[in-house]
């Protein structure tokens, strides 16, 4: 199987009036459209948009759209054991997903850059089928933040942006009262040519406008991490041992919030669920896992590598600022800021990487 | 009226003579605002503790993860760690200490009153500042909640901003401590389970509607079990190995250790997990209220919680977390005990 090709030779720019975006959306009814939805905690997620119910004047949905390609739960196969006449016989079959196409609108580019990076975990030696499955037929439509959804916003210091646009198959650019429409793929084009009549051009003036809002947008983002790239794996790569890990990992709960809702966090477990002893039938199954639960790493014999707090919250930095840094030259996080808001303790990952980049100077 | 200052100085006189390890409090949060737990080791540290209405965490919950250091350590530091506890936090210290989990003196409790005040509701601020960031909440002598943004001050009546369990408080000061600061006001709830009261009037049908919508949001990130100080279980059964397993554990008894429940984050496993903790709770929640603020899915855990309370109390006649040598509620019988539920 072979991973996409993304990009198309020539990209589009349209101007859609915002009080169009319901009537594209109804054009669209051959994919299963999700967009933002508030719930009255003042919380956003991705649901099933209908035509009348889809708006994009959201900050950021709590679970990434990571969730809808690489769901916390996929059967990989269902198994069944059959006797008859003394013979038994074991039934295997694949489950691979096979739903109606997606498009998923109001993606943050920075969630849009964590699945391109999923993208790499996912192919190289072995190409998930499952995964890809999921991802060929599902379509992003980004939207570029005007302001930072969020105080913890840090984008601009993992190499992504409010306005970029990996990963992403169009990006919207609100303009007051219009969207700014780039398509950057063939499957962005197809979106648009459904409905072709609701698109016009830009205007100069459109343009103009885009580039403004665009570098507003960067200068509003307040936080950010002090060291770059390769120097923050350099200076960890001197630091497994470091009094620092424990430290900053006092307060650390062990919980599986700051992974699990992780855009590019994807670390997974698979398990067998029984549904049936006799006759015995049952799936098996692929779940999200976590590398700050204690028993992530437990050994069967009992032992376990990473006993203590430090050395999980050492493994979830190491991961993504040096390990990942190393196998895919890029930097595993992409600076959504989730981990550091949502977090009960407010444990913070800018502040951390700081230590880190301050570290023997 | 409480104030950190008269807490400081005890702090930092205990921290210099060397009568306890660290002390456990209250700093200044990473987003500015919040409180978050801080770990004072040295004397000169002791002014980064703060004390206002977003000091929303049970610190006792770290009372687990000392006992859990001190069992790795082959020569242990057996001094007290210090501990900033409100009311609510008191009382799982003291089930912590009926449960025998910790003693007396593994303890110094620096108690602070909410006096008439209390914590704030993070989603009700959201919801009144409508867009714009806090930048600091205090508490007025006149008893509002005066909320600093980037516009000024905004003041708000205490009632408008409290979370739902302040409002159903049974101990706005600590029963237990080493050194108070504040009042011991006396402040009883005008309904101590007046949450709970919509969700009773509920038919069967549209309350297993409710949770079944509600805990299928749930993503089993156990954020819910992390932060409560009564979930210590070294061994936890919805773990997907056995955490007890040792070196002796043949394999056999591996692979029939029953799975009680699956890791699929799916409505059935999700309703075990929650309703498996509601059960481990009951007559010992003191319901401090964090594993629905930790749940970053909103799912109102509480519900649960306060309902096994409330059947504690009618039943039994059994409050959580006032006397260390009360018998526990499952491990105690009377004889005028209810039986009428055996048949």
């Amino acid at each position: 199987m072979k991973t996409p090709e993304t990009l198309s030779g020539e990209m589009m720019e349209k101007i859609l009036e915002k009080r169009s975006l319901p009537s594209w959306v109804k054009k669209l009814d051959s994919w299963t459209v999700y967009a933002p939805r508030k719930d009255e905690n003042e919380r956003w997620n991705y649901d099933i948009a209908g035509s009348d119910s889809v708006g994009l004047d959201f900050t950021v949905t709590t679970l990434p759209a990571k969730a809808l390609i690489f769901p916390q739960r996929e059967i990989f196969l269902e198994f069944l054991k059959t006797a008859a006449e003394n013979r038994e016989t074991l039934e295997v079959k694949e489950v691979l997903p096979g739903e109606k196409p997606v498009v998923i609108f109001g993606v943050r580019p920075c969630d849009a850059k964590a699945i391109s990076l999923l993208d790499k975990v996912f192919s190289g030696d072995f190409v998930d089928p499952y995964y890809w499955t999921r991802r060929k037929q599902t379509i992003l439509v980004g939207l570029a933040c005007g302001t930072p959804p969020w105080e913890n916003c840090f984008c601009l210091s993992t190499e992504g942006s409010p306005h970029s646009e990996e990963g992403l198959d169009i990006l919207l650019t609100d303009l007051g009262d219009r969207y700014f429409v780039k398509t950057l793929t063939e499957n962005g084009e197809k979106l648009v040519n459904r409905a072709k009549d609701l698109f016009k051009e830009p205007r100069p003036e459109d343009k103009k406008k885009v580039k403004a809002v665009h570098a507003e947008a960067e200068k509003k983002i307040v936080r950010g991490i002090k060291g770059v790239k390769k120097d923050l794996a350099a200076k960890l790569r001197g630091m497994f041992d470091s009094p620092l890990w424990d430290e900053e990992s006092m307060s650390c709960l062990r919980c599986g919030i700051c992974t699990y809702l992780c855009p590019s966090c994807h670390c997974f477990d698979i398990n067998d669920e029984v549904d049936s002893v006799s006759p015995l039938h049952g799936k098996r199954v692929r779940t999200w896992d976590n590398c700050q639960f204690p028993d992530f790493t437990m050994h069967s014999s009992g032992h376990n590598p990473r006993p203590d707090k430090a050395s999980r919250l050492r493994q979830r930095l190491f991961h993504k600022f040096q390990y990942f840094v190393e196998t895919y030259d890029k930097i595993m996080c992409t600076g959504c800021g989730r981990c550091v808001s949502l977090c009960p303790v407010g444990i913070d990952i800018i502040k951390v990487l700081d230590k880190v980049s301050d570290h023997g100077s | 009226m409480a104030k950190i200052e008269d807490l400081k100085e005890e702090a930092r006189k205990l921290l210099r003579e060397g009568k306890i390890k660290y002390i456990i409090g209250y700093g200044t949060g990473s987003n500015g605002w919040m409180a978050g737990p801080v770990f004072i080791k040295n004397p000169e540290d002791v002014d980064k503790l703060v004390w206002d209405p977003t000091c929303v965490h049970n610190l006792s919950r770290f009372l687990v993860d000392e006992k859990r250091r001190k069992a790795r350590e082959k020569q242990p530091d057996k001094r007290p760690v210090g501990i900033f506890v409100k009311g609510c936090d008191s009382r799982a210290i003291v089930v912590l200490l009926q449960e025998k989990f910790i003693e007396r003196n593994d303890v110094y409790i620096l108690g602070i009153s909410c006096e008439n005040g209390g914590v704030v509701d993070e989603h009700k601020l959201t919801r009144k500042l409508k867009g714009e960031k806090p930048k600091k909440i205090e508490l007025s002598d006149n008893g509002q909640f005066v909320v600093t943004t980037g516009n000024g001050k905004v003041e708000f009546p205490v009632g408008e901003l409290l979370a739902e369990r302040c409002l159903e408080c049974q101990a706005n000061f600590p029963v237990i401590s080493d050194i108070l600061s504040g009042e011991k006001t006396k402040r009883p709830p005008e309904k101590p389970f007046g949450s709970i009261e919509k969700m009773e009037r509920l038919s069967q049908a549209d309350r297993w509607r409710f949770w079944k919508e509600q805990l299928n949001k749930c993503i089993r990130c156990y954020a819910c079990r992390s932060v409560c100080p009564m979930c210590y279980c070294d061994e936890c059964v919805v773990d997907s190995i056995n955490l007890a397993v040792s070196a002796d554990t043949t394999a056999e008894e591996k692979a029939n250790k029953v799975k009680w429940v699956q890791r699929s984050a799916e409505s059935s496993e999700n309703f075990v997990y929650h309703f498996v903790r509601a059960i481990h709770l009951a007559g010992r929640c003191i319901d401090c209220g964090e594993c629905e603020r930790a749940c970053p899915l909103d799912i109102p855990i509480r519900f649960l919680n306060k309902k096994l309370e409330k059947e504690a109390k009618e039943l039994f006649g059994y409050e959580v977390g006032f006397d260390p040598a009360q018998p526990s509620l499952i491990s105690s019988f009377k004889d005028e005990d209810p039986g009428d539920f055996i048949r």
